[in-house]
């Protein structure tokens, strides 16, 4: 068989022979199954919710085994001694010697939640715990970092994504072409957007620098200084965000009706009043969604920071989540599942926190479970 | 007239005329600011930098809004020119410090290299197949579900919804620690299966969400017509609500299918031998610790982005529909 750039035409029989039959099995077990499900539901449970339910099996079944799986088993290892040392013993298929005498026990659980917050010795708190084994990384400091980030990556996406929307919401020409310039960064693939900038910031072949020189600056070593590095993944997220507004915002805006101004300018209302009594409510249904999904979204950020920086230097890239990467896969990694395991559950809660505080002040919800 | 509130189709006031025309006055000075720039730019050894930015002043002052157009337009494009410049770099030139959009000596060197020294066609193609499959089951999963969710009031709708929102929290850690040990007790690792179970995890929930929002704005009287011409629900969903949900199908498509065609950090711990790598792992490993080939790697780059480019803008119109349209109550 030919080969060509490590394909051949065997390697891609092999691979549709895996998984086209995989995706036939789960279409056609899905349907039969539905079909008895329905039977079942309708003849025999006899609930009118017969069809919604046969509906949502398989989404049921798919999010119990792929999403709350795993969330559960997540759980379980924060209970678990499991590290780079310990991972024959919690592995069926490994083989070799396991020094552990019991697997999973709140005797693990205990230190593995501990080891989030306070540095322990003989039962005595020392003080704060320092994550990955680096003097400033202390969860105070990085929950502070990680409010700090999520605060000026959603200000800026909401104020330049609520800008380019307006202007673009005008009769303007060529606005089909500034669109489709604009949602570019939207549409490229994350992992190229982070690896790039990462070039772009090098110190000394990178655009960022060449053209502060070029202007008669002074070039800055963007991801070898803390604060640097800090501003630079900072403005490539924000970089990445705004479209993601625009589009939401502009459509928003483009679904008001224009009685609604001209009804208000015969009345009197200048600009100002009309956008903060017209625009802002009738957008309301969409700006609280879209800020929602945009701060989890900034919050749980970890592929950008990891590839761009890692979380260095000096930790002052590393959020919640960068940090719980790297307790449990990074290069300073100790390989400590458990405790990274306990740590992103910690994490997960202050997100979930936080998120539950804005949804019921915000009413968020309310327009998308009470139609 | 404001930029705050111009609706598109009321014409603008009319002002009182106070005798100057100031569209006219605002052209001719922004004329003369660019023209400035020119005499600048010849005048200091044909440094292009002054016509770039007295220009661009010249259209501030004549077009406001062009120019904040212009000018973010060009901060989101010019990093994707600078990488199809730097794939286009002869070898010896690859570590330059020139700002060029066509490099000196430009070549398709590098693309011919990505394709013999490297083994990217695999990549792509394992990337293609994982990508396709999730993409395709996550959308037949969600179309019915997000269905149900709309239509019906049953028990355990409101915990439901709330559960998908919250599946939007869990933090990529929190994921990708199970899914590493699951897979690697199960001997998945490096086996891409086990990559799009992972996947799959993360794009039902979401594909449920989207959906769910655009049937909401479909109104139940279609399909109650359609029910009383003699159809029952499930021929009515098939022949109505799909065919009328096709920009919202091709959205969820289009997000799993960036979401996966993308992803990095659970491929990293997933797949470890080169045979089995996405492209995003090959690409990370062309300008890793030991290896920085920017030449190689911006040629993959283009590759791999123009595809996802061409489909985002042929669907960007169904884009902003789909996207909008749950949002908003019609």
């Amino acid at each position: 068989m030919q080969e060509f750039s490590g394909l051949s035409l065997q390697g891609v029989l092999d691979t549709l022979g895996v998984i086209v039959p995989l995706i036939a099995a789960l279409v056609i077990g899905t349907l039969i199954f539905q079909y008895f499900l329905y039977k079942i539901l309708n003849n025999v449970v006899k609930t009118s919710y017969a069809l919604p339910y046969t509906l949502l099996a398989p989404a049921i079944i798919a999010i119990l085994l792929f999403t709350m799986y795993p969330l559960l088993y997540n759980v379980l290892l924060a209970f678990s001694g499991l590290t780079s040392k310990t991972f024959n013993c919690y592995s069926p298929v490994a083989t070799g010697v396991c020094k552990l005498d019991h697997l999973y026990g709140f005797d693990y659980a205990a230190k593995n939640f501990t080891d989030v917050f306070f540095r322990v010795k003989d039962g005595e708190i020392l003080g704060w715990g320092r994550l990955l084994r680096t003097a400033d990384s202390t969860f105070p400091v990085l929950l502070g970092r990680t409010i700090v980030w999520t605060g000026i990556n959603v200000v800026f996406h909401f104020f330049i994504g609520l800008a380019l929307a307006l202007i673009m919401n005008q009769k303007i020409r060529f606005k089909g072409i500034y669109r489709s310039f604009i949602i570019i960064p939207w549409a490229i693939p994350g992992i190229i957007v982070a690896l790039t900038w990462k070039q772009e910031f090098h110190a000394q072949y990178g655009f960022v620098n060449n053209l502060i020189e070029a202007l008669g600056g002074q070039g800055i070593s963007w991801l070898r200084d803390p604060i640097p590095a800090f501003a630079a993944v900072t403005f490539v997220n924000i970089w990445l965000g705004v479209p993601f507004y625009m589009v939401m915002l502009l459509g928003g805006l483009q679904s008001i009706s224009p009685d609604y101004y001209e009804a208000a300018q015969m009345d009197g209302a200048n600009s100002w009043q009309r956008f903060r009594a017209i625009t802002i409510p009738l957008l309301r249904p969409i700006l609280i969604p879209a800020i929602t999904l945009d701060v989890i979204w900034t919050f749980n950020k970890a592929d950008l920071i990891v590839a761009m920086t890692g979380g260095g230097p000096q930790e002052s890239t590393n959020i919640l989540v960068t940090a719980i990467y790297n307790a449990a896969f990074g290069s300073a990694a100790t390989f400590e599942l458990g405790f990274a395991s306990a740590f992103s559950i910690i994490v997960f809660f202050i997100l979930f926190f936080f998120a539950v505080i804005w949804i019921t002040t915000s009413g968020g919800l309310k327009e998308i479970y009470e139609r | 007239m404001s930029v705050l509130t111009q609706p598109a189709s009321l014409p603008p006031a009319r002002k009182i005329d106070r005798g100057r025309n100031w569209p006219q006055i605002r052209m001719y000075a922004g004329a003369a600011v660019a023209a400035l720039g020119l005499v600048l730019t010849v005048v200091d050894q044909m440094n292009i930098g002054w016509i770039i930015i007295l220009g661009w002043l010249g259209l501030l002052v004549w077009k406001q809004w062009h120019a904040i157009l212009a000018f973010y337009s060009v901060i989101s494009i010019y990093p994707v020119l600078r990488v199809i410049s730097v794939s286009l770099r002869p070898g010896s030139g690859l570590l330059s410090r020139d700002l060029a959009i066509i490099p000196t000596g430009a070549t398709i060197e590098s693309y011919v290299k990505i394709f013999t020294e490297e083994t990217f066609l695999h990549w792509v193609w394992n990337t293609l197949s994982i990508t396709l499959a999730v993409s395709a089951v996550g959308v037949v999963v969600a179309a019915t579900g997000a269905y149900a969710f709309s239509r019906w009031r049953f028990p355990g709708r409101r915990p439901g919804l709330i559960f998908l929102l919250t599946t939007q929290m869990i933090p990529a850690g929190m994921m990708i620690i199970p899914i590493y040990v699951i897979v690697a007790q199960l001997g998945l690792t490096d086996n891409i299966i086990g990559l799009m179970l992972a996947y799959i995890s993360t794009a039902v929930p979401f594909s449920i969400w989207i959906l769910k929002g655009y049937y909401d704005t479909i109104p139940p009287d279609l399909e109650e017509a359609a029910m009383v011409d003699g159809c029952n629900r499930m021929e009515a969903f098939w022949r109505i609500i799909l065919p009328l949900s096709t920009p919202a199908l091709s959205i969820v498509f289009l997000f799993n299918f960036l979401a996966a065609w993308s992803e990095f950090l659970v491929a990293k711990v997933v797949l470890k031998s080169p045979t089995v790598w996405t492209w995003s792992l090959g690409l990370n490993d062309l300008i890793g610790t030991f290896n920085t080939d920017w030449g190689k790697y911006a040629a993959g780059s283009v590759f791999v982005t123009i595809p996802v480019l061409l489909l985002f803008t042929w669907q960007s119109k169904y884009l902003i529909s789909g996207l909008t349209l749950g949002g908003v109550k019609s």
